[in-house]
């Protein structure tokens, strides 16, 4: 196992750790990715990946148009809206 | 001893006590527990109408089949109208504007909902230490340390806790790799996770969706079996719902056993464990044996494999689910400069520290050069899991297996990840394979705290694994010891 990069890892995941607890998180990845390791040594060049468990799930619905969730529905848990739409801080200058 | 639902319904029925009584007494007794088990109680004023029907239909002389009865709903299923919150700081503030699919068809059968139960974070946990509105207390006292609070179990742990102390009838839970069947264990209650695929996911705030599966938590089999034929039906909302043919799962739950059934008893399984829980196995096993039942020693070849196939894909799965808590449409937004800034700024002060560990896991196993040596292995040893548990159903109709590997432990006992992740070793197994588990209540320790055995059936077998739990559940007697 390489060394983890918690700094790459966070922001992948949109998180920005506090400096104090980057080495807590760090640590923690370690030892669980050091637990999970044993899976290396099981040879599944034979297998194939399960995605789901059931595998014969599958069901087509009719294509008909149903009233759903309204605009008002939608935007009533947002934390900040203008209009019809969400608002967030500008993006293009 | 608590009433089930079918004596519950007699009563109103016999008019020995109205639907508006009945829910007085569950919510005055909730609102005077110091358990935590119940992020939000609802006021009567907000059941008004539904208790008013409810009394009418029984005047009627045509109860819905679980018309009156209060449940609890794991704060992870939507509500429309009613705050829903994954006891989550991110979701604090959401008011869901849809009713889940699971919790509607409990409504359109007649219940009544009291309130929303604590759980961990998304569901993270095995101890509902993890919770934002903070940890729920067992109602269950080590008898040698009375004086410590005790975990209830996680992640439905609000919910467990609230159907032992009888704050509700029964309560709706979730279980991704354990989290219905461990605290029902813990707290000495009954708790079903069906097949995956049996009970739609559509509106269950999403933690691992290729494992999560709702189920009920119950003071008896035939509660839990009374609240699998409202809740388990096809939906086109949720792509891995099945569309099998369902039956009815109280109808002759009771009946003898009218063949010959074999159960497997894992050795591997029962390596290592205590003296304690041994024994619920061993009396189980006599109990069962003079119905006819036949006991065979069974061996998994992956045993050793689950739990690091469950925490390389539950972490992945959830890492990609949660991506969508961004702090711009729903939930907590924190401020900050630029867009980027909210993003951040809102998931890291929006989660806990459990949720953040696991969501910087699936990012590393996800991440370019980890995928294939991390993500794409452990769904392939999934599916020799899998295999491993069809290998053994070709020869029994059912595996016995202890729920968890102890007793309730302290809260703020177990610090270190791994040990707590170590407290699902005998239900992640079963959530991996996506097969049926049921956890009933088998005996007390020696510490006198409840100690639970599971029996694991084949896909969709919930009807014979039902009937197999109320005839161990007969004998065991556990309500009356």
């Amino acid at each position: 196992m390489s060394d983890i990069d918690i700094k790459r890892i966070s922001y992948l995941a949109k998180l920005k750790l506090p400096h104090e607890k980057e080495e807590f998180y760090a640590n923690s990845l370690k030892d669980i990715i050091k637990w999970v390791d044993n899976l290396k040594m099981i040879d599944t060049s034979e297998t194939e990946p399960l995605h789901n468990v059931t595998e014969k799930t599958v069901s087509i619905r009719k294509d008909e148009i149903k009233k759903s969730n309204s605009v008002d529905d939608v935007l009533s848990n947002a934390p900040e809206r203008a209009q019809n739409f969400f608002k967030v801080p500008k993006v293009v200058e | 001893m608590k009433s089930s639902i079918s004596q519950i319904k007699a009563s109103l029925r016999d008019k020995k006590i109205s639907v508006e009584e009945l829910y007085d007494e569950f919510l005055i007794k909730a609102k005077s527990s110091k358990t935590n088990s119940f992020n939000l109680l609802l006021d009567k004023e907000n059941n008004t109408l539904s208790i008013k029907e409810s009394q009418k239909r029984y005047e009627n002389g045509n109860p819905l089949p679980l018309d009156g009865i209060p449940l609890g709903i794991k704060d992870l299923f939507c509500t429309k109208g009613i705050r829903t919150t994954a006891s989550s700081k991110i979701l604090s503030n959401f008011t869901p504007n849809y009713e889940s699919f699971v919790t509607q068809k409990l409504l359109d059968d007649g219940s009544i909902f009291i309130g929303k139960n604590n759980c961990d974070e998304f569901a993270m946990g095995s101890s509902n230490e993890t919770s934002f509105f903070g940890p729920v207390k067992n109602p269950w006292k080590n008898k040698n340390v009375p004086t410590n609070d005790l975990v209830p179990g996680g992640s439905s742990g609000g919910s467990a806790a609230a159907v032992a102390e009888g704050t509700c009838v029964a309560s709706m839970g979730t279980d991704t790799g354990g989290s219905i069947r461990q605290p029902a264990s813990l707290c000495g209650i009954v708790g079903l996770k069906p097949t995956f695929g049996s009970c739609s996911r559509w509106g269950i705030v999403a933690f691992a969706s290729s494992l999560d599966q709702a189920g009920p938590l119950t003071n008896s089999v035939e509660d839990a079996a009374l609240i699998l034929n409202s809740i388990n039906k096809h939906d086109f909302n949720d792509s891995t719902s099945s569309n099998h043919v369902r039956e009815d799962y109280s109808f002759g739950i009771n009946d003898k056993l009218d063949q010959k059934i074999k159960i497997g008893i894992p050795s591997d399984y029962l390596k290592d464990v205590s003296r304690d829980i041994l024994s619920q196995i061993e009396n189980t096993k006599k109990a069962l044996i003079k119905h006819n039942v036949e006991f065979v020693d069974v061996e998994f070849k992956t045993t050793e494999y689950a739990l690091s196939t469950y925490y390389i894909l539950a972490p992945a799965e959830a890492s990609s689910n949660l991506a969508r808590y961004d702090g711009i449409r729903y939930g907590v937004r924190e401020d900050g400069k630029s867009l980027d800034d909210i993003y951040l700024n809102s998931r890291t002060k929006g989660f806990g520290d459990e949720v953040i560990r696991r969501i910087l896991i699936g990012a590393y196993v996800l991440s370019a050069g980890y995928y294939d040596a991390y993500y794409r292995q452990a769904q392939k040893v999934r599916r020799l899991i899998k295999d491993d548990f069809q290998r053994i159903f070709n020869d029994v109709d059912f595996i016995l297996t202890p729920t968890t590997p102890n007793e309730a432990f302290k809260i703020g006992d177990k610090l270190d990840p791994i040990s707590m992740y170590k407290n699902d070793i005998y239900t992640v197994p079963t959530s991996l394979a996506g097969l049926p588990g049921i956890s009933i209540p088998s005996g007390l320790s020696t510490n006198g705290l409840p100690l639970g055995i599971q029996f694991i059936g084949n896909y969709f077998e919930e009807k014979k694994l039902l009937q197999i739990a109320a005839l161990a559940e007969k004998e065991l007697n556990f309500n009356e010891q």
